[in-house]
């Protein structure tokens, strides 16, 4: 049976095995096993049966043999006997895909010369014209796949011919006529775009447009399972470039696209302005040009009445790409279309403020963006009026309207020119900047009014301070005298002004100040800098206050890095000058919390030049001895707590980027912090020492928090940690110390002990006083437990494994049982002491471990407990929870569910409330299935706290239950939630009238939320 | 001032279970101890009197909410009512009493009500017939005491009689388009066919059938009228003479005598509320010879002007209501007012024939002189007094409807004892009882 | 292709509408700082010591009642967006603080107290008066408890119908029925789609 007949049978049956048979032949046929004259012969006879489909096949098995024939095999003669006999078979309608496929296997088999190009193409054009003819998908696209090659090979060939057949073009196009298949119009789009890129068109160019335009705008959507992955924007972009291809389309695009603006489709007219936008970006300076007015005026109004933002978005790209188009041309054309846009422009801003003048100052601002000849014509267009109108507004709104649009012209400005610390585009030509004609009208009309308008008109001074901000920053345009003024007035507003309403301006005088110390650090210095500190007295005896919102301003200057050095550098200078002055101890400590604030707001600088600096021997040591010294030296402020808190903190930001061998300096200080006096002697190794020296515990604390891991601490750790136990036991202790000595105990375990060593961390405090033992639990003890678990937790150490079940046990404790349970809420609390920046060891998955441990063996043991115990667990529970991230919980909350709703019904547990309530929302945005079953017992709940006015729940917790309430409205399906409606509805009603303002408007967004749940109208 | 308040409302009860929405209006059933109420739900729901519980919720008719209900006077063995809906349509329903007075507990269902599925049992209430032809929201309905018509009234401005040819076809007898503005309510005169209506264009209308025709034959409008949205009219009780204060007549003055007469031949009078914070009552002023034209046997064809009548007003009572008021009630045996509005408060007045010496009223200015000056009678012989003023009746919401009804439970504590129905915003139906003052 | 009745309404700006001072500005500070070193040292660490007292650590000033004031309502009503600007009824001036007015009960005896709202259409025929009231009596009757009686007015001499409207808004029967007119309800729910 010769291959042909195999083939034949096998293609219905099995397409796979037709294939191997004609890469069998294929084979045979290199080997010279098979004659291509015997292959074609034994063909006949079945390329005339009366039956279509055989003879389909067989062209499909000719296609398929020579796909599989290698180079070579075939001669020239022979592959051009295979062209003509293929093209001679495309006058049957049957297998005209196949013939395709042969053709360009044959393609494949080696190049053709033109004429055999161009008699394909003319074949194609005669047998099969219009393509559409054929039904088949798959029939039609081999053809185009061929035409696109050829079109792509053969440029020149086709181009040539079409010069010499003027009748081609037409033919040409009209041959892909009415295609409607996505993969085969993504072909003839790229087809058609060769033609309309590299051949002359001229008097084809409207059919050409047309026979794509047809297809405007795309609104095809691809199945849902679609194969081809073809999306409709895919079609789009193809489309657009064909559109945008060639300035010849220009006279039947744009009436056709501005055409179609008017649609009610927003994604028509999305798709319109993209295109003209693209289009515009292609077509050339000339044609735009004549174009460019008619554009204007359509494309205004899709900003000055906004219908789709991101329409207005694009219709301002347009016009900015039709300015950017014209910037390349001559200058003329460019004028000739900023002149209407700065004449509508002008006309609204005689009724600004409105929608039209915000409209005309994004218009503005969006051109001006394009280059520097197109806002200096923008500003020597729109300035002179805006001025004018300005001096002539009745009003402030009008002004300030203005001035709006005057602001986002230098904002562009800026983007062309750049600014002073960075050169923009055209940041060499900042020399010519139109700007600078008006930098004095512009300066002194904003100045003036930020001066002189009254503290009311607060949007107004808004806006003049922000373009005071503004030209301050442009490249090369003002002086430094200029922007000394600007400084001058913005630090008078700081200083002197009455504080009014939210305080918006002198928070944006001080941000200003900020802004422009980062592009004129010196100017800032100079200016800004004896103003503020004039304001700050070296000593208050007056004991008056005014100087708290100059320092809050000098302080936030230190955000600024080119500053920041300077402004530390005169706190400090102050702060000795106030001490040593016997300032009264609120300003010391403001001074200190200064220094602490710009401190944190330097401290990427601190770490820089970590070693180097003098940070340490300007400021630390000398506080630190400040602290400790019971001489002249030591202010009376450093007796108080929170003033040593704030001195230990100063000190922990400068340390703790020291190098180790530094820090060791400190480290062997640590506790007689240069005293001078034997450790021993103090705390926390001597119960009795002198009083004072107790509370410099604290700053012991936060040094102890700045070493590296590897600094060498005064003492052995074993000996410390129960030192400080014991220590901490001490009832005499203030709170502030008892807590610093905790924390020393939570640092040091987590810092210094090796892995093997935390195992046994806490046996020596076991062996010593028993810790565990349930009889001697009183809270000074679970303070202490707490504290070494927290150092421990955070290394997620195996021996947690031992301690939790034995932290757990102690929950039944019928006097201390709920203390240890309110312990939980901190082990994982954030703390700010023990935190990567001072070097703590922190475990990526430690929160995994403490929930794995603790969640199900807390569950397991509620449901064993006996009743006057039970709510101890449902403490511990929540406060474990309380800091757990939820993607932990997740997985288990099904089993916390029905815990957390009882722990709704606790009384006076407010925390442990709100943090149920809490994981009750999280649960509702991530995972709201698990609660459905549950819904009625959770919306019961909620209510009930809610809209109880007793103690039972303090406002925090019915914010936080109004806001769950809310979540449950919009997380479950309308049939879900509605037969609750009513119900809630009207409980809601008690919550409107709160006694406090906050849960009065969680509770109308709440009830608004459950109001919007409605049955959908029946009519 | 609650010196002057003798009387004392007491919460009796609230019917229970109440709807969980606003509920518009109650109406007593003429003769069994039920009511109805129009709730915004689109349903109504009907209430024992005697066990205080729901008895039937019908669902199912009406679109938007139901606005109005009113028994069907004089049907025997089975209950009538009509219902009036936003949904601009009215709806008849039946059902069989099967000799039932409402206390037998077997076919009572509580809450189970509620379900649809209820409604294809017969012992429910049966949709019998939809009355359509109003533009939009029908307001309120009322049968006429012989049971033979129906009026409708809409904010389509028009007032609509039906009259009930046989079973269930329902014949529209009068469109009555005189008013400018909703029609707000209707109401029957007792003893003839005479209908009243109040608006929202500040007029009260009344009409009669002249000649086969409805035209109205009275408007109370202008600085007469209210002058603000009226929203509830309703006539006095048939024969209160022989109730109220008039009953008591030996050794009254001639004069008072006269007055009592006088007030025979007007008939019953007509109680109108409004959002002007007054209860108004009118008097028609009594033809002194019998009408011709209206007992000669021919009837003319052009409309002749003797069938007009004149009402006046006869008294303002006294002004106690913060807000508009939506309701007010005559009661059919004491003859008292109740009046209930936006401001939650029930306020029941009472007339008494006006002390002699004016010095006695002196120490309560409450009470209002009646204004028929240039009238028949030159010095009013009567005064309306607040005798109860109750605030907060439904805790802060608003009251939409007020009303007298029959007592029927265990508790009554004589025959013929009224209570007070009030049907709020909260949807809740009330029942208040009155203590009189010890009688002196 | 512009119906509207007012195209091009003057627009107030955020910073100039009458607002409740923040919370940081409310606390008056005698020292006239805004308390910026206020967080320096956070507040959990030092004092919070769950081991003293397990007992409710409500907030300290948990009984100070905040009662209901003509801001409150404000803040209620100005975000309404009008129906025809994507622009909200306070930044359009149609709603504005002195023209709001909450009236205590009349009488010891009762508990009513009333809120009158006089509104300020942006030109005096605006045809969607009677919608913005309705807006703006609808979204108060949602957000204050029911002891509020709402009273919804044009502002006298701003709109050439203001007694009819007025008379519409004040009919309660009438309102009713409008909340169960489904295309009109689509309109206000769009309005109050903006408030928070």
């Amino acid at each position: 049976m010769s291959d042909i007949q195999q083939y034949l049978l096998d293609y219905d049956r099995n397409k796979k095995e037709a294939t191997e048979t004609a890469q069998k032949s294929a084979t045979r046929l290199k080997d010279g096993q098979l004659k291509l004259i015997s292959l074609v012969t034994d063909l006949g006879e079945y390329l005339n049966s009366e039956d279509g489909p055989t003879r389909a096949k067989t062209m499909s098995y000719l296609a398929e043999v020579l796909a599989s024939t290698p180079q070579k095999v075939l001669t020239l003669q022979q592959r051009n006997l295979l062209c003509d006999f293929t093209l001679s078979r495309t006058e049957d309608t049957e297998g005209l895909g196949s013939c395709a496929k042969a053709l360009l296997a044959l393609e494949e088999l080696g190049k053709w010369d033109d004429v055999r190009v161009v008699g394909i193409i003319e074949a194609l054009l005669t047998n099969t014209h219009p393509l559409r003819q054929f039904k088949q998908q798959s029939e039609r696209y081999p053809v185009l796949r061929l035409v696109d090659t050829l079109m792509a090979k053969y440029r020149e060939a086709l181009r040539e011919h079409n010069e010499s057949r003027p009748d081609f073009m037409s033919r040409f196009i009209a041959y892909f006529d009415g295609e409607k298949d996505p993969r085969n119009l993504m072909m003839v789009f790229s087809i058609l775009r060769v033609p309309m890129t590299e051949w002359n068109i001229g008097a084809d160019a409207q059919e050409l447009f047309d026979a794509v335009f047809n297809y405007f705008p795309i609104t095809f959507r691809p199945p849902p399972d679609d194969p081809y992955g073809i999306t409709a924007q895919d079609l789009k972009d193809r489309l657009k470039d064909c559109i945008s291809s060639t300035a010849d389309f220009a006279p039947y695009a744009f009436p056709a696209l501005l055409d179609k603006l008017d649609s009610t489709s927003m994604n028509t007219k999305r798709d319109v302005l993209q295109t003209i936008t693209a289009s515009v970006a292609e077509y050339g300076p000339r044609t735009v040009s004549l174009y460019a007015i008619t554009l204007w005026d359509a494309l205004k109004f899709e900003i000055l009445n906004v219908q789709e933002e991101d329409l207005a978005q694009e219709a301002l790209s347009g016009l900015a790409a039709i300015a950017r188009t014209l910037s390349q041309g001559t200058s003329g054309s460019l004028n000739a279309y900023l002149r209407p846009i700065i004449k509508e422009c002008n006309e609204h801003l005689e009724d600004a403020p409105t929608k039209q003048s915000q409209a005309s100052a994004r218009i503005l601002q969006k051109i001006a963006n394009v280059s520097a000849e197109v806002t200096n014509t923008l500003l020597a267009g729109v300035l002179p009026t805006l001025f004018l109108l300005f001096q002539t507004a009745d009003t402030m709104a009008k002004r300030r309207g203005l001035l709006e649009v005057l602001v986002q012209l230098v904002r562009a400005n800026i983007e062309v020119y750049g600014d002073w610390r960075t050169m923009g585009p055209a940041g060499d030509q900042a020399g010519n900047n139109a700007l600078s004609q008006f930098r004095d009208q512009a300066l002194e009309v904003m100045l003036n009014g930020l001066e002189t308008a009254p503290a009311k008109e607060v949007s107004f001074r808004l806006v003049c301070l922000d373009g005071l901000l503004q030209v301050s920053k442009a490249r090369q345009l003002l002086s430094d005298e200029h922007v000394g003024r600007i400084i001058q007035l913005l630090h008078v507003i700081v200083i002197h002004e009455e504080s009014h309403g939210k305080n918006e301006v002198k928070e944006a005088a001080i941000s200003g100040i900020v802004e422009i110390a980062h592009q004129k650090p010196q100017v800032v210095v100079d200016k800004a800098f004896p103003a503020f500190l004039a304001q700050l007295p070296d000593t208050n005896a007056d004991g008056s206050r005014a100087y708290s919102t100059v320092l809050e301003a000098f302080a936030k200057l230190a955000s600024e890095e080119q500053v920041f050095d300077t402004v530390l550098l005169r706190l400090k200078n102050k702060f000795s000058a106030a001490v040593s002055q016997g300032a009264s101890s609120e300003y010391i400590v403001a001074l200190l919390s200064a220094i602490l604030y710009a401190l944190t707001k330097g401290e990427g600088k601190l770490s820089q030049d970590s070693g180097k600096s003098s940070y340490y021997t300007d400021i630390a040591l000398p506080l630190l001895q400040r602290a400790s010294s019971s001489d002249a030296s030591h202010p009376v402020a450093f007796d108080d707590e929170r003033t040593l808190d704030l001195v230990g903190r100063i000190c922990n930001l400068i340390i703790r980027s020291q190098p180790t061998e530094q820090q060791n300096a400190v480290a062997a200080e640590v506790y007689t912090l240069f005293r001078g006096v034997p450790e021993n002697q103090l705390p926390p190794f001597k119960w009795d020492a002198a009083p004072e020296t107790h509370k410099t515990m604290i700053v012991s604390t936060h040094l102890l928090a700045s070493f590296r891991k590897d600094a060498t601490l005064p003492c052995e750790l074993q000996f410390l940690v129960s030192s400080l136990a014991n220590y901490a036991q001490q009832p005499s202790l203030s709170i502030p110390i008892r807590s610093a000595s905790l924390r020393q105990m939570s640092l040091v375990i987590n810092k210094y002990y090796t892995s093997a060593a935390l195992k046994t961390c806490m046996d020596p405090l076991i062996a010593e006083f028993d810790l565990f033992n349930s009889d001697k639990l009183d809270p000074p003890r679970i303070r202490i437990i707490f504290a070494c678990l927290k150092g421990i937790v955070l290394r997620s150490s195996p021996v947690l494994s031992t301690l939790y079940p034995t932290l757990l046990s102690l929950l039944s404790h019928p006097k201390y049982g709920t203390t240890v349970a309110h312990g939980f809420s901190t082990l994982l609390q954030p703390d700010d002491l023990l935190t990567k920046e001072n070097h703590c060891q922190i475990l990526g998955l430690h929160k995994h471990k403490s929930f794995a441990l603790l969640v199900p063996s807390i569950t397991k043991a509620f449901k064993e407990a006996d009743p006057q115990t039970r709510p101890n667990y449902l403490i511990a529970l929540s406060g474990a929870l309380r800091w757990m991230p939820f993607d932990i919980v997740v997985e288990e909350v099904n089993q916390l569910v029905t815990l957390l709703l009882q722990s709704l019904d606790l009384k006076g547990v407010d925390a442990v409330k709100e943090a149920a309530i809490g994981t009750l929302m999280s649960t509702l945005i991530e995972k709201p299935q698990v609660l459905e079953e549950h819904l009625n017992a959770l919306i019961s709940r909620l209510l009930t706290n809610a809209t109880s006015k007793d103690k039972s729940s303090p406002p925090a917790v019915r914010v936080a239950a109004l806001k769950a309430l809310t979540l449950v409205a919009e997380k479950f399906k309308q049939e879900v939630v509605l037969p609750y409606r009513r119900q809630v509805v009207k409980k809601l009603i008690a919550a409107l009238d709160d006694g406090k303002r906050e849960v009065r408007g969680t509770a109308v967004r709440c009830r608004a939320k459950w109001l919007s749940v409605d049955e959908e109208d029946d009519e | 001032m609650p010196n002057s308040r003798l009387y004392t409302l007491k919460p009796l009860t609230t019917l229970a279970p109440p709807s969980s929405s606003r509920t518009w209006q109650t109406a007593p059933h003429p003769t069994l101890p039920i009511v109805a109420t129009a709730c915004s739900d689109r349903s109504v729901r009907v209430y024992s009197l005697t066990s205080f519980i729901l008895l039937h919720s019908i669902t199912g008719g009406h679109k938007r909410s139901v606005r109005a209900v009113s028994w069907k006077p004089g049907t025997k063995g089975q209950s009538v009512l009509a219902t009036g809906s936003f949904d601009a349509s009215a709806g008849i329903w039946r059902r069989e009493e099967q000799s039932s007075n409402e206390d037998d507990f077997t076919n009572r269902r509580i809450g189970g009500a509620e379900d649809e599925d209820g409604r294809d049992d017969d012992d429910d209430y049966q949709f019998s017939c939809i009355l359509d032809g109003h533009e939009s929201e029908i307001k309120s309905l009322s049968w006429s005491p012989t049971g033979q018509y129906l009026a409708t009234c809409s904010r389509d401005k028009s007032v609509w009689i039906w009259e009930e040819l046989e079973d269930d076809n329902f014949e529209t007898v009068a469109v009555l388009q005189e008013h400018d503005g909703d029609v707000k309510c209707v109401a029957w005169h007792p003893e003839e066919d005479l209908l009243a209506s109040a608006s929202y264009d500040d007029s009260v209308r009344l009409y009669r059938e002249d000649a086969d025709d409805w035209v109205q034959v009275c408007c109370i409008s202008g600085k007469e009228g209210h002058g603000m949205t009226v929203w509830w009219v309703e006539f006095e009780g048939s024969g209160m003479s022989k109730k109220d204060f008039r009953a008591q007549q030996e050794g009254l003055s001639d004069e008072r005598l006269q007055h009592i007469e006088r007030l025979e031949r007007s008939g019953p009078r007509l109680a109108t509320c409004s959002d002007d914070r007054t209860v108004r009552v009118w008097r028609r002023t009594p033809r002194d010879q019998p009408n011709a034209s209206s007992n000669t046997g021919i009837p003319s064809i052009i409309r002749s002007a003797a069938i007009d009548e004149d009402w006046y007003q006869e008294a303002v009572l006294p002004q106690v209501h913060e807000r508009a008021i939506y309701s007010v009630s005559w009661s059919q045996t004491t003859g008292m007012i109740a009046s209930a509005g936006s401001d939650g408060k029930i306020i029941v007045y009472k007339e008494r024939w006006k002390q002699e010496s004016n010095g006695v009223d002196a120490q309560n200015g409450e009470h209002m002189d009646v204004d028929g000056a240039h009238r028949a009678e030159p010095q009013p012989l009567t005064e309306w007094v607040v005798v109860a003023e109750l605030f907060s009746a439904h805790d802060v919401f608003e009251i939409n409807h007020v009303t007298w009804a029959k007592r029927a439970d265990k508790g009554k504590r004589w025959d013929g004892e009224e209570v007070i129905l009030s049907t709020g915003d909260d949807g809740e139906v009330k029942v208040w009882e009155v203590f009189e003052p010890p009688s002196p | 292709m512009d119906d509207k009745d007012n195209a091009n309404p003057t627009i107030l700006n955020p910073s100039d509408l009458p607002s409740r001072r923040s919370q940081s500005a409310a606390k008056a500070r005698d020292d006239g700082g805004s308390g910026l070193f206020d967080d320096l040292i956070p507040r959990y660490n030092y004092l919070s010591d769950p081991f003293d007292d397990p007992l409710s650590d409500s907030d300290v000033d948990g009984d100070a009642v905040e009662s209901i004031d003509e801001q409150e309502i404000y803040d209620l009503i100005s975000t309404i967006s009008d129906p025809e600007h994507p622009l909200s009824l306070g930044s359009l001036a149609v709603v504005n603080l002195p023209d709001i007015h909450i009236h205590p009960p009349a009488s010891p005896l009762s508990s009513i107290s009333t809120v009158v709202v006089e509104i300020t259409p942006t030109i005096t025929h605006c045809s969607l008066a009677t919608v913005i009231g309705l807006g703006v009596r609808v979204r108060l009757e949602q957000a204050l408890p029911p002891r509020f009686r709402v009273d919804v007015r044009i502002k006298k001499g701003t709109h050439s119908t203001d007694e009819q409207v007025n008379k519409q808004l004040g009919d309660k029967e009438r309102v009713a029925a409008a909340l169960e007119n489904g295309t009109l309800m689509g309109v206000l729910r769009k309005m109050l789609e903006t408030c928070e």
